[in-house]
């Protein structure tokens, strides 16, 4: 007997003519030309230019603040008090006050001439330090010291497995704290129109044209749709630009003072030292195994520093991250030190790389002490197809888990050459040059924000000269989300990509979430998708009859509108000419909660349009020269399932991103703090390093494509393992373990010299 | 950040860049030396046989960007960037390290790079100035803006000009320059979003086309 089911909304088009090829970015002649106006390009007429004046001690309370010679400077427009007399500040960057004026050079100048008294108050810029000292308090929070009450969690009994255990073994993993660095800083230009329904109008480097918008009404009491926030292009953003914050607050105030639109855009050092950071994660990692590999028990006391307010610096309930499911025994402890520094914000994967190094490296560490190849180990622990998910549904990642990572691992080996190259750790070759291979995984969430009705919308109209827009509050910061909304209409509608018109990034857009979490694309390219059919379905219904054909027997070709029953077509243009004074627009969305809506029978109604979580496998190679510590990484393999892969060049472009980025944080990013000033030493772009051209190494990327699984986010996934990969690549070249990143020559000397200085 | 700081003026805090800005007067009088100015009033100081002095106030100046004709009023302590950014609306040129680290803001001098921040305007006139603006005509793209098009070199874009401008400053210098030379030539400058790989699919395309791309 056949159950009542619901209906598909929708569904991915079985013949593709554009979705899942190499499809160019639609702006990017714009991008490479600096054509592309981002916000700190916009110049308005009569604008003003602000700057804000920092605390420069690590912990202080403003005893006196004197503006009255900085309101004289010439070219002073207005002053916007941030903090006031009296409050007490946790960290060197949080902001007292701002200055418009004329021309950016009158602003310093403004700057300079402020007077702050300060009372210095005692402070703590160092985990290490902080644990020397657990009952001191030097923040301003409710919490009773800067160490605080550790997260436990235990499952299984630990200890029995370390007694039953063919091996155990003991290191210290972790990564230090590294910035954001978006080329574009955190900022904004705001203008309060003379005229229109808009009060507030921004242009802002964000990742959530809703929230700023949302953030500045709340701010200024008006209405949703009385702030509008513009984002047409954004410099970079990594977990980091989803408020107005508080620049944006202060330039919206100046420019509301002043009758005249201002620019506030961060500085380098301020956007380094305030604009967030992805936290520290240190930790004592423990992990006992059976001779056949099976892994029996881990144990991991860590911790790390969110600045001076904050959260949980790993993903604690994530752990032993990607090998949860299979180790039956584990212990966890993880203690926040609150330091005065800035507040850490989400980074590219949060959590996530911290987790991987506690994991996949003790991993190594575990099979060298068995004599075992760790890809033997890995594939020995994986965590399970779960058999109810494999019947019920088949394409979810519960289903499909091992099955990925066991191709996935396959495919790398081959990529890499791992079975000619690996060797057991230490035997890296005679000379000084050691050579090394390592591999780690990873995984990550990726579904699609929720929402009923959707919080991800997309307008598309058709208009009866034959073009094509896609409206969407949603962002493109550099992902190439504009080009995907584009390339999805285009497909539908039986266009090329660039003649759809992506209009993106403005607020009064309809719906959209902030790009967090690689939620945009399987959020927006199924709302692109929908609105698409429902607009090409609208444009059938009003042209049919014009065409004495029935709606249901037209169907697109490209370029042109077909009567499937007579095969006779029109062009594009000309069926869009038929509309006449009339127009086709249609606004559909997409959630979470479509792609998880399940029938009477518990089967999923509308399978495979967007999905969650994905795995991912990476090799590195190193080269460790042992006589002065310098590692070069040569080549790194990725590959990595995204569900669809909706555009095979911007998602290789995603991918090697993210294996670039972790390349830096692996060997050379490190936000150095100093004990004595409390300040940050490297708030530049010369003694913080990035990774230059000539430093990164050959990148293979392998797009495990998987349509049937519908489309999952990608931003994030691909920085995740490198890191551990690249850890495991220099223990297997030389033997011994460097605890933690950045794998800086210094402290590949220091673990050299644990054994002899010999590799 | 202290370095807004009144008792910090001079202290260690204060920034290279600030220098710079700070001893914009000092630095157009030595250009001064060295090359003759349009200003009248330059020139009659000149004459004279005295050191021409600009500012502090604002004075006003020509550049020649992209082959236009373009004046200004800004005070002598304006960089080229600024100046180009702020005062000429001419923003391909980005604004990021602001100290001469990271090559966003690489511009063209007389056809050599440059970095646009740490140069002062006034000791760019009656130079040819050419920004990334420069790499396309009407739908006419340049070999390597068309070339980072088609390999996928940019994400955010916020660098990609700074890269645009130094690999057409490498290829101009050496049409036959080989892939290893071309990223030499890239060595000033930094991207974040990690678009390295797909730049050097790009470099090799541009290399097999050969002559400058």
């Amino acid at each position: 007997m056949q159950s009542k089911t619901r209906k598909p909304l929708v569904a991915w088009p079985k013949q593709r003519r554009l979705i899942g090829k190499d499809v160019q970015r639609v702006d990017g002649p714009e991008k490479s030309t600096g054509t592309a106006k981002y916000s700190f390009d916009i110049n308005r007429p009569g604008m003003l230019h602000a700057q804000i004046l920092r605390c420069p001690y690590a912990h202080a309370k403003i005893k006196k603040i004197d503006t009255s010679a900085a309101e004289k400077i010439p070219g002073f427009a207005a002053l916007h008090m941030i903090a006031s007399e009296g409050a007490e500040l946790d960290y060197a960057g949080a902001e007292v006050l701002a200055i418009a004026a004329d021309t950016e050079e009158h602003v310093q100048d403004a700057l300079r001439a402020v007077r702050v008294e300060y009372e210095v108050l005692p402070f703590l810029v160092k985990e290490e330090d902080a644990l020397k000292n657990p009952s001191l308090k030097t923040v301003s929070g409710r919490d009773p010291s800067n160490v605080s009450k550790p997260t436990l969690a235990d499952e299984g009994d630990v200890d029995a497995a370390y007694k039953e255990a063919d091996a155990v073994v003991e290191g210290e993993y972790g990564v230090a704290t590294v910035c954001h660095h978006c080329l574009e800083p955190h900022g904004l230009v705001a203008e309060w129109p003379k005229e229109g329904s808009v009060k507030l109008r921004v242009w802002c480097s964000v990742q959530a044209t809703r929230n700023v918008a949302a953030g500045l009404a709340k701010e200024f009491d008006l209405g949703p749709t009385e702030v509008e926030c513009l984002t047409d292009y954004m410099g970079g953003g990594y977990g980091s630009k989803f408020g107005p914050d508080v620049q944006g607050i202060a330039c919206s105030h100046l420019a509301k003072k002043t009758g005249r639109p201002v620019k506030l855009m961060l500085t380098r050092e301020a956007e380094i030292t305030t604009a967030g950071n992805r936290p520290s994660a240190y930790g004592r990692v423990k992990m006992a195994g059976k001779k056949d590999g099976t892994i029996t028990a881990y144990e991991v006391d860590c911790y790390g520093t969110p600045g001076a307010t904050g959260r949980a610096t790993v993903n604690f309930a994530m752990l032993p991250y990607v090998y949860k499911d299979a180790i039956p025994n584990y212990r966890l402890k993880h203690t926040v030190i609150l330091t005065n520094c800035g507040a850490a914000r989400a980074m590219r994967a949060p959590g996530h790389p911290q987790n991987c190094l506690l994991t996949d490296t003790c991993l190594d560490d575990l099979a060298a002490k068995l004599g075992l190849d760790p890809m033997e180990v890995r594939l020995k622990n994986l965590p399970k197809n779960v058999p109810s998910a494999v019947r019920d549904y088949p394409l979810s990642w519960n289903a499909v888990r091992e099955t990925i990572y066991r191709d996935e691992i396959a495919i790398a080996a081959k990529l890499a050459k791992w079975k000619e190259k690996w060797h057991p750790p230490g035997e890296g070759g005679k000379g000084p040059i050691k050579y090394g291979i390592g591999m780690a995984l990873h995984t990550w969430g990726g579904g699609a924000a929720g929402g009923d009705p959707p919080l991800n919308e997309c307008t598309v109209i058709i208009s009866r000269d034959g073009s094509v827009t896609a409206q969407s509050s949603t962002q493109d910061l550099g992902t190439g989300q504009r080009t995907v909304t584009a390339m999805v209409v285009a497909e539908i509608l039986g266009l090329e990509p660039h003649e759809v018109f992506a209009d993106i990034g403005n607020s009064s857009y309809g719906q959209s979430t902030g790009s967090g979490g690689s939620t945009t694309c399987p959020s927006q390219a199924p709302s692109a998708l929908r609105a698409a059919i429902g607009a090409r379905d609208q444009l059938f219904a009003k042209i049919a009859k014009k065409l004495g054909a029935k709606p249901e027997n037209l169907a697109i070709e490209p370029g042109k509108v077909v009567d499937t029953a007579t095969g006779k077509s029109v062009p594009w243009k000309k069926a869009c000419a038929m509309l006449g004074m009339d127009e086709v627009r249609v606004k559909l969305g997409w959630s979470s909660v479509y792609a998880n809506e399940v029938d009477d029978e518990g089967k999923l109604v509308t399978p495979g349009v967007s999905n969650l979580q994905v795995g991912g496998v990476q090799i590195a190679e190193v080269r460790v020269d042992t006589e002065t510590g310098q590692v070069f990484c040569d080549h790194i393999v990725a590959v990595q399932d995204v569900g669809m892969v909706v555009n095979k060049l911007l998602c290789e472009s995603q991918v090697a991103g993210g294996v670039i980025m972790a390349v830096n944080y692996a060997l050379l990013e490190d936000r150095i703090m100093d004990r004595h000033t409390g300040r940050q030493v490297n708030p530049d772009m010369e003694f913080y390093k990035l990774a230059g051209i000539q430093d990164i190494p050959r990148i293979t990327v392998h797009m495990h494509d998987m349509p049937e699984r519908g489309v999952i986010g990608i931003g994030e996934p691909p920085t995740i393992s490198t890191a551990a990969a690249i850890s495991n690549a220099i223990f297997n070249a030389i033997g011994v373990r460097v605890s933690h990143a950045p794998f800086t020559p210094d402290k590949v000397l220091a673990a050299l010299a644990q054994k002899g200085g010999k590799a | 950040m202290n370095d807004q700081q009144g008792h910090n003026k001079n202290g260690p805090g204060l920034s290279r860049r600030q220098f710079l800005k700070g001893s914009g007067v000092a630095a157009a009088a030595t250009a001064l030396g060295q090359a003759p100015l349009p200003s009248a009033a330059a020139e009659q100081a000149s004459a004279k046989g005295k050191v021409p002095q600009f500012g502090p106030g604002k004075v006003k100046i020509e550049l020649t960007v992209n082959g236009k004709k373009m004046t200004t009023d800004i005070e002598p302590r304006v960089t080229l960037l600024d100046a180009l950014r702020n005062h000429l609306d001419v923003t391909g040129c980005k604004r990021v390290c602001d100290r001469g680290s990271c090559g966003a803001c690489t511009v063209l001098l007389d056809g050599a790079p440059v970095y646009a921040c740490s140069l002062l305007a006034l000791e760019a006139r009656g130079k040819d100035i050419q920004t990334a603006e420069s790499l396309v005509d009407g739908d006419q793209l340049d070999a390597i803006p068309k070339a980072f098009v088609q390999y996928d070199a940019q994400q955010c874009g916020f660098c990609t000009p700074g890269f645009a401008v130094a690999l057409r400053a490498a290829l101009n210098q050496n049409p036959n320059a080989s892939p290893g030379e071309l990223e030499a030539g890239l060595a000033g400058n930094i991207c974040r979003c990690g678009t390295y790989e797909q730049m050097r699919h790009a470099i090799e395309a541009l290399c097999r086309q050969g002559k400058g791309g």
